[in-house]
Parts: structure tokens; C-alpha cells; sequence
């Protein structure tokens, strides 16, 4: 309606200003009847009036489409609209709508092609790996052990990949079951082990047996690793123990892990989370890609759980997740 | 000695299954036929079978489904697939265990052993005790006992997987790394532990009249020497 009377104002104008000038010029020839003159206005304004209802009949559902916010892209559907004006609106719309759901399913497709092409990529990376793997399992020396770390380091990289690239489908690839605390970071810091020995970091879990938690298990591990990765980077050599503890807390769970390495620049703290985000620390440690703490959070949030984070610079860092029950 | 059929493509985690499954003393039968599977299996009438999913042809599923038709021999599934489904599929389709690649052999032999025990455990019983061998001291790792002459000791488990690792390596010197490892299986172990280990072991290797057996290489890791039997003669 707003809309509607701001699109005719001029036309009113417009139409006040003719009427007044034809009488003027009546009035001006000598024909001065101030009656006639006003039921002329009068006859003038009523037959506007008409044109103005029939137009709002005709044009309503028009006027109130552009005037309301586009909520999703259906919108567009195909309506009979009675005139002209509408109608070509509504076709304009349409094509433009189909184009755009062309060029859409074109991208998604390509997007699906390259997941798939990642997967299989991922997958077929898996077999040379393991064949490097058993070799060096082979023969223990110095080289083989080299070379097993760096082989180490390439399953972790592939891993990463493989969790990114589900991350789409995230709704598809999970299942929230109780899972038990102790036995998930058990096993997870078991995975690690080879780069805790080496990096001289011992672990050192602090969980009670009958904690249990509402996650999906596989994405749960996922997050540990790459935290319990982090933790480990960060404070290699310092001799120093990696703590992973949990308690409940009336209606959460909290799992805290410390670790007591370089810590993290008060810069840096408010970005961690961003993708690509190396901060500081990401100059001084290789490997650092800045997307293990963004995945991390994606994921936490896809699982309803709570992430935070807190670090002093040269006392090491503290990432605590709640699971709320 | 059992035999073990490893139905796998690739050419050389095959050879390297088969050669480490040798090394303890068991036969391994590499397929390089996959499109007559169960013609093989036959043939062979192997003790375990070792399969993988992704195979030429007809998958791992399809022939852990002809073979279960004919036999309840133990097969266990070898799969880059990591997928808590895939893992579903290979059992309900008859299999009796699952390890994703890639693997450690520990892991591959440890299930494979399982499986036998549970199978075959009567042939086992007969079958003889793996023991670690060196210079006249042995080991026997599963009675956990260490033996020179006619003298024995006890071990605990750590102490043992130490012994283990060194006897095998001797008279090589082994990392802090390669022991850290090892000893790490059934809890999390630090330097600290490593060092209270060596030094229990050390104490039994003095029961056993062998004080200088084993030696500290700083920087490097530990090393056993043998030289005790000579000492023991002289």
C-alpha cells in the first residue's frame, strides 16, 4: 500500500495540476460559474479515484511482492498475474530464477566431482603409504624411523583432508551415542603416542571410568587429535606433561586439555578459530595450516558442544569443551 | 605352521604381509588370480584367510560370502576403509575381524594369532611357546620368565617386553624411542618409567650373575652385550 501511494503521488499531482489548468483556462475566457467549476474538480478527482481502486485491485499482489524482503529463492514460482506489468515482472523473475538454478546445480556439481575426486584421491594415497609404512616397519634403524615419521605425518595430513571434505555432509556422517570419555581419549592419545616420545611430552589423563558423554565418536576423536596434535606441537621438548582431565559439573561434562608449552601471543587469541589463521606460533612451527582449530570449532558447533580457549604466552594453553547433558 | 591365504591387490603389501607372517614361522599364500577366489581358497584349504574389501572384479564382501558358503575358516578383513559402516558390512557378511590400513604388523599378527588360539587352540596347545633366544639366555615372553643355565627369573610384563626388545636388537643399541614404544601398550610410559624399568631389569639380569649385560649409551639409548657366556665359561 506504502508503495503503492508513493508510486502515484506524482500521477496526483499530475492530475490536480491538468484539471486545474483547463478550468483556469475556462475561468480566464469569461465562463465564471464557481458551481460548475467545482463539480468539474469534483468529477475529475471522483473518475481519478476509480482509476486509482481499479489499478490497486489489479496490481495488489504485485505492489506487495516488491515491497516485501525475498525469504527464500521458491519464491519466484510461476503465478497468473492478471496485467501486464506483473506478468513481465513474474517472467523476468522466472528466467532469472531458472538461469540461477542452472548455473547453482552446475557449481554443486563440479563441487560434488571434486569432493569425490578427494575422497578417492585420499583413499588412493592410503595404499603407497602403507606399503612405506610396512617397509619401515621392516628394518628398525635410524633412517627407517625417519622415514616412518614422515610417513606418519602424510596419514595425518590425508586424515585432515578426508574430515574436511565430509564436513559438508556433515548431517549424513553422524551419530550421537554415550560414549565413554576415558576409553575415547585413551585411544586417541594412544594414536599419538610415537609423536609424544618423540617430542619428549608425556600424556597424562585424569577421567574418571564411569564418565560418559552424548557424541558421535569418530568426529569426537577427530577433535581430540587435533588438539592433542596442538598440544604436543606447541610444547615439544619442554619435558613438560600434557594433562587431559574431565568432571561433570551438575548438568555439563568438561574435558580440559593443558598443555604447557609456548602458548599463544594475546594478539592472536580472539582469532584462533578463523580458517587459515597461523597467528604468530605459525611462524615459528612448520606444519601449522590454520585449519586444525577452525575445523575444530565447526564441528564442536555441528555437535552442540562448547569450545573455549585461553592461553598465556609462555605458560602453555587450556582448551576446555563442555558437553552439556 | 598354518597356512594363510592373503587376498590382496596390491602386489607389494602382499609380498610384505606374506614375508612378515614367514618370519614367525607361518606359511603365506599370495593370490594374483582374483577372478577365481574360491577356486584357490579350495586349493590351498588355508588355516585364516586375510582379504581385503577393494579387489578387481567382485569385492572382498562378495568372496567372504562364497567362502563362508564352504567353510567357517577364520577370515579377517583388510581395508583402507575406515567407515564404522564398512566395518559393519564385513562382519554381517562373515567375517571375524576387521584392521584398517595402515596397519602394524604387531596388530596384523596379534589377530591373526587370536584367531588360531580361538579355532585351532587344541593344535596350539602342541604347538611350541615362542621364545627369544640369545648367546644361552632365553626368554620366554608369554611365561615371562628369563632363563641362563639352569637359573630362571621372573619378570613383569614391562620388564619382559624390555628384555624382549633389547635381546632382539642385540648387540645393537636401541633408541629410547623404539623402547618408550613398545613399552607403551598398555599404559602411557615416561622417561622416568623407562629408567626404574632398566634399572629392575638390571637386577634381574644380577640374579642371573649378569651385572654388565646391560649398558647405558648416553645420547643414544641402551644396548645389551653379550658378553656373559664367556664370562661365564672364564
Amino acid at each position: 500500500m506504502k508503495l503503492f501511494i508513493r508510486e502515484h503521488l506524482p500521477l496526483l499531482a499530475f492530475t490536480l495540476i491538468e484539471l486545474l489548468t483547463v478550468l483556469a483556462v475556462f475561468w480566464f475566457d469569461g465562463y465564471d460559474h464557481p458551481l460548475t467549476a467545482l463539480y468539474a474538480l469534483g468529477l475529475g478527482l471522483f473518475v481519478f479515484a476509480g482509476y486509482l481502486i481499479f489499478r490497486y485491485a489489479t496490481h495488489r499482489g504485485f505492489y506487495k511482492r516488491l515491497s516485501h524482503p525475498v525469504v527464500s529463492l521458491g519464491e519466484f514460482e510461476q503465478r497468473h498475474e492478471p496485467s501486464p506489468l506483473p506478468s513481465a515482472l513474474s517472467e523476468l523473475m522466472e528466467t532469472q530464477y531458472k538461469q540461477y538454478q542452472t548455473m547453482l546445480q552446475g557449481w554443486e556439481r563440479k563441487h560434488e566431482n571434486h569432493l569425490t575426486f578427494m575422497n578417492q584421491w585420499v583413499h588412493q594415497m592410503k595404499t603407497p603409504l602403507s606399503v612405506i609404512e610396512m617397509i619401515a616397519q621392516e628394518e628398525e634403524d635410524e633412517r627407517t624411523r625417519s622415514i616412518a615419521e614422515e610417513a606418519e605425518r602424510m596419514r595425518r595430513g590425508l586424515e585432515m583432508v578426508l574430515y574436511v571434505a565430509r564436513l559438508d555432509t556433515f548431517e549424513q556422517d553422524f551419530s550421537v551415542e554415550n560414549i565413554a570419555l576415558k576409553q575415547l581419549v585413551n585411544e586417541t592419545v594412544h594414536e599419538y603416542k610415537r609423536y609424544f616420545i618423540r617430542s619428549h611430552v608425556y600424556p597424562e589423563v585424569r577421567i574418571e571410568d564411569g564418565l560418559y558423554v552424548r557424541t558421535d565418536g569418530k568426529w569426537m576423536h577427530f577433535i581430540l587429535g587435533q588438539l592433542l596434535n596442538n598440544a604436543i606441537k606447541y610444547s615439544a621438548g619442554s619435558g613438560q606433561k600434557v594433562t587431559i582431565s574431565a568432571k561433570a559439573d551438575g548438568h555439563e561434562v568438561i574435558l580440559d586439555i593443558q598443555d604447557r608449552g609456548v602458548g599463544i601471543p594475546k594478539a592472536d587469541l580472539p582469532r584462533v578459530f578463523r580458517p587459515f589463521y597461523t597467528g604468530e606460533n605459525g611462524r615459528h612451527f612448520k606444519e601449522s595450516t590454520g585449519m586444525g582449530l577452525y575445523i575444530v570449532k565447526e564441528v564442536i558447533g555441528k555437535l552442540n558442544h562448547q569450545i573455549e580457549l585461553d592461553s598465556t604466552e609462555g605458560e602453555g594453553t587450556l582448551v576446555r569443551i563442555h558437553f552439556p547433558k | 605352521m598354518y597356512k594363510i591365504l592373503i587376498i590382496e591387490d596390491d602386489p607389494k603389501i602382499a609380498e610384505l604381509l606374506r614375508s612378515h607372517i614367514e618370519k614367525y614361522g607361518d606359511t603365506g599364500i599370495v593370490i594374483d588370480d582374483f577372478d577365481h577366489v574360491l577356486e584357490q581358497f579350495e586349493k590351498h584349504a588355508p588355516h585364516i584367510v586375510l582379504l581385503d574389501i577393494n579387489l578387481p572384479s567382485f569385492d572382498g564382501y562378495y568372496w567372504c560370502r562364497q567362502i563362508r558358503q564352504i567353510s567357517t575358516c577364520p577370515i579377517i578383513f583388510i581395508s583402507a576403509r575406515s567407515d564404522k559402516m564398512d566395518q559393519v558390512m564385513a562382519l554381517e557378511n562373515g567375517a571375524d575381524d576387521f584392521i584398517t590400513k595402515p596397519f602394524y604388523f604387531e596388530i596384523v599378527i596379534a589377530k591373526i594369532r587370536s584367531q588360531l588360539r580361538r579355532v585351532y587352540g587344541d593344535y596350539a596347545a602342541k604347538g611350541q611357546e615362542r621364545t627369544v633366544e640369545r648367546n644361552g639366555l632365553t626368554l620366554y615372553p608369554e611365561r615371562m620368565e628369563l632363563q641362563l643355565g639352569d637359573q630362571t627369573v621372573t619378570l613383569s610384563k614391562k620388564e619382559a617386553i624390555l628384555m624382549e626388545t633389547l635381546m632382539e636388537r642385540s648387540p645393537r643399541v636401541v633408541s629410547r624411542e623404539v623402547i618408550l614404544e613398545k613399552l607403551w601398550d598398555d599404559a602411557f610410559v615416561d622417561d622416568n618409567t623407562l629408567s626404574v624399568n632398566i634399572t629392575r631389569v638390571r637386577k634381574r639380569l644380577a640374579e642371573l650373575g649378569m651385572e654388565q649385560a646391560l649398558e647405558t649409551v648416553r645420547g643414544l639409548g641402551y644396548r645389551l652385550n653379550m658378553n656373559w657366556k664367556d664370562r661365564k665359561q672364564g
